[in-house]
């Protein structure tokens, strides 16, 4: 077949990094939509990475957070060869779970996890995508959200900026007329986590643990205040704010570019 | 515009006990669509159409949407259109139907009359009314709880205006008035209710004093506290999350985007429901956010209500439900933030009282 028509569409990329993989394409229930996504792109590599094999690409999608050394070479030589780089999932934009530990001495965290082996790799605290280079949209979620990925993805082949949305997962859970969950007296991080999955755990009388990151600007005080009222001590609000949002929170790792 | 109906004493009536009161409803059915309160979830209600009368709950405190989402709902495709060659653009077809609005308190009522001022006002939106038409509704006198300040806005519980039949609930059953033409019509035909002459002996709740000042004076409060402390107060405690925007009977504002399909050939223009309390809804093209902060957003919410819209409509645009306090999930209560700028405004008053004398 044509190979010029090929060429026209976007090179693609997936990219592997520090993550669960349940962020990974080929693990989430695509079935239906990947044969529309492989007409739309022309795939270039997956999860292979820097064996000069595809030397440009026009979109790089990254999964999994900063960990490592290697990592960082890696991530600014991915960089250097893409044109549009987006962060894939929670990990990825801010950290992610991974970030929790963060808030230990690295010291302790290598220990922990390779015991006489600590030296063998080095690591480093867990830092999302942006703390090294640009990152030009996100597509956040914990795993990532499905629907915002087709967005992004729709969007950039269509050479449309993608929407992202800015506000609290409030107010999907409003469109949709569910009941709060804070009316059945239990905690929930809705009104300062980022919409975009259609608020899913409240849908189902789940609370939300923040899986999509904080809305920007987040008013950080009036949020403990909030949880206090429904019953929560000030640690417990900071720690469960923290599970997915610890990067975000700590001053010290304040890498934030907006 | 504001026509009030007559008293409810002056009014025809009858007795409906439990068990007519759900004939009465399956009567509805028979006639149209009937959409009334029902449960959702443990402790909350949604208006839903009915489709068994036992899950009807007449006695409820507020529904989490109000009933303009009838009328536009939270989300809808506005157009759908063609990506290639030509482009094609097709409307979807709103489906104009009967439809019986059942268990309505008074401001709900009033909120869809204030709804049906906004939306006339510069161009009539033309999806909002085809779907308002063909209205029926029922009203019911109820028992304000902590968060209800109708009254307090001059809006009685037993304030019948735009109803056809008015419930007030009775011992073992309801008092059903006759409130127009159509419910006369519905009763009629029914046939069912127990005719009642003797005097009627029924509750009035006692009058909430929420507002420490009469409603009337109001806009007049807002010209004087455009600068107050109060909106930086609120600020620090609001979260920015939108739920009192969303939930709220009279707001209406809402954001268009466009969504793809797969195939990137296809897609459609939609709408949903939009909050001035987020950050990007004063974000302008090149993101600068005229509203950045959320006292500012604070205050331009309670602005709308109270004076932007008044100025042209004469009347208050918030209708006391208390929806925004109930659900706002850091308890901010706009009774309270009303009565702290009702404060300020005095202490201003006797501050400019003192420099004159
Ligand atoms: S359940 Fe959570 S997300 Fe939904 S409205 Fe309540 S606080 Fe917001
Ligand atoms: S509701 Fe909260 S925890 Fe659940 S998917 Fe959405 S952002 Fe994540
Ligand atoms: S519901 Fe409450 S917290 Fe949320 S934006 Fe409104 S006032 Fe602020
Ligand atoms: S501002 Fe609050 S009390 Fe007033 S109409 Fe809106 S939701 Fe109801
Ligand atoms: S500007 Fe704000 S208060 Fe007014 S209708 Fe829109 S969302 Fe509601």
């Amino acid at each position: 077949m044509s190979a010029r028509k090929k060429s026209q569409k976007p090179k693609v990329a997936f990219f592997d990094f520090t993550g669960c993989e349940g962020c990974q394409l080929n693990k989430l229930n695509l079935e239906n939509d990947l044969l529309g996504i492989l007409e739309l792109i022309d795939l270039v590599e997956f999860r292979e990475a820097m064996d000069d094999k595809a030397e440009e690409y026009d979109i790089a999608f990254i999964e999994g957070s900063i960990t490592t050394p290697s990592c960082v070479e890696r991530i600014y030589d991915i960089r250097r060869r893409t044109k549009i780089l987006v962060a894939l999932g929670q990990c990825a934009v801010s950290g992610g779970i991974n970030a929790m530990k963060n808030n230990y001495p690295l010291a302790q965290v290598q220990e922990e996890v390779y015991g006489k082996d600590k030296y063998l790799f080095p690591s480093m605290p867990a830092m999302p995508v942006r703390a090294f280079v640009q990152v030009d949209y996100e597509v956040r979620g914990c795993p990532m959200s499905m629907p915002e990925f087709l967005h992004v993805l729709k969007s950039l082949v269509l050479g449309r900026k993608p929407e992202i949305k800015d506000y609290a997962v409030c107010v999907e859970c409003k469109l949709k007329e569910n009941e709060c969950v804070l009316e059945k007296g239990m905690f929930c991080l809705g009104p300062i986590t980022r919409a975009g999955c259609d608020a899913i755990c409240p849908s189902n009388g789940q609370y939300c643990t923040g899986c999509r990151g904080l809305v920007s600007n987040m008013n950080k005080n009036g949020a403990i205040e909030m949880l206090k009222q429904h019953g929560f001590s000030v640690e417990e609000a900071i720690k469960r704010m923290a599970m997915f949002n610890t990067n975000e929170l700590v001053k010290e790792a304040n890498w934030g570019n907006r | 515009m504001n026509r009030q109906a007559k008293d409810i004493s002056e009014m025809k009536c009858c007795f409906f006990d439990q068990n007519t009161t759900k004939q009465f409803i399956e009567f509805l059915m028979s006639k149209a669509k009937v959409i009334a309160p029902h449960r959702k979830g443990e402790k909350s209600f949604s208006f839903q159409e009915t489709h068994n009368p036992e899950e009807v709950v007449l006695n409820y405190n507020r529904t989490i949407q109000p009933i303009k989402k009838f009328f536009m709902p939270p989300r809808e495709t506005l157009l759908e259109f063609e990506l290639n060659g030509k482009p094609k653009v097709k409307k979807p077809e709103i489906k104009i139907e009967e439809r019986i609005f059942l268990g309505i308190h008074s401001y709900d009522m009033k909120a869809i009359r204030l709804l049906d001022f906004s939306f006339d006002r510069d161009k009539p939106e033309a999806n909002y009314f085809l779907r308002r038409q063909k209205s029926v509704f029922i009203g019911i006198a109820y028992e304000p709880d902590e968060y209800h300040f109708a009254q307090d806005l001059g809006i009685d519980v037993y304030d019948t205006t735009g109803f056809s039949l008015f419930m007030v609930p009775a011992e073992k059953g309801f008092l059903i008035f006759e409130v127009d033409e159509t419910g006369h019509r519905y009763l009629q035909e029914f046939g069912k209710g127990l005719p009642l002459d003797a005097e009627l002996q029924y509750e009035r709740p006692e009058p909430t004093k929420k507002l420490k000042m009469h409603y009337n004076r109001l806009p007049q409060i807002f010209s004087h506290v455009y600068d107050s402390p109060v909106w930086k107060k609120v600020a620090e405690r609001c979260l920015g999350c939108g739920t009192c925007n969303l939930v709220c009977s009279t707001c209406y504002c809402f954001d268009v985007f466009d969504e793809v399909n797969l195939n990137i050939k296809e897609g459609t223009r939609e709408r949903t429901w939009d909050s001035c309390m987020l950050n990007p809804f004063a974000q302008v093209a090149g993101g600068e956010n005229f509203r950045p902060t959320l006292d500012s957003r604070t205050r331009h919410r309670l602005y709308r209500k109270f004076k932007y819209l008044t100025d042209y409509s004469g009347e208050l645009h918030c209708i006391g439900c208390g929806r925004c306090s109930y659900f706002c999930p850091a308890k901010i209560s706009l009774v309270e933030i009303i009565n702290e700028l009702i404060e300020d405004y005095n202490r201003q008053q006797q501050h400019a009282a003192v420099t004159v004398s």
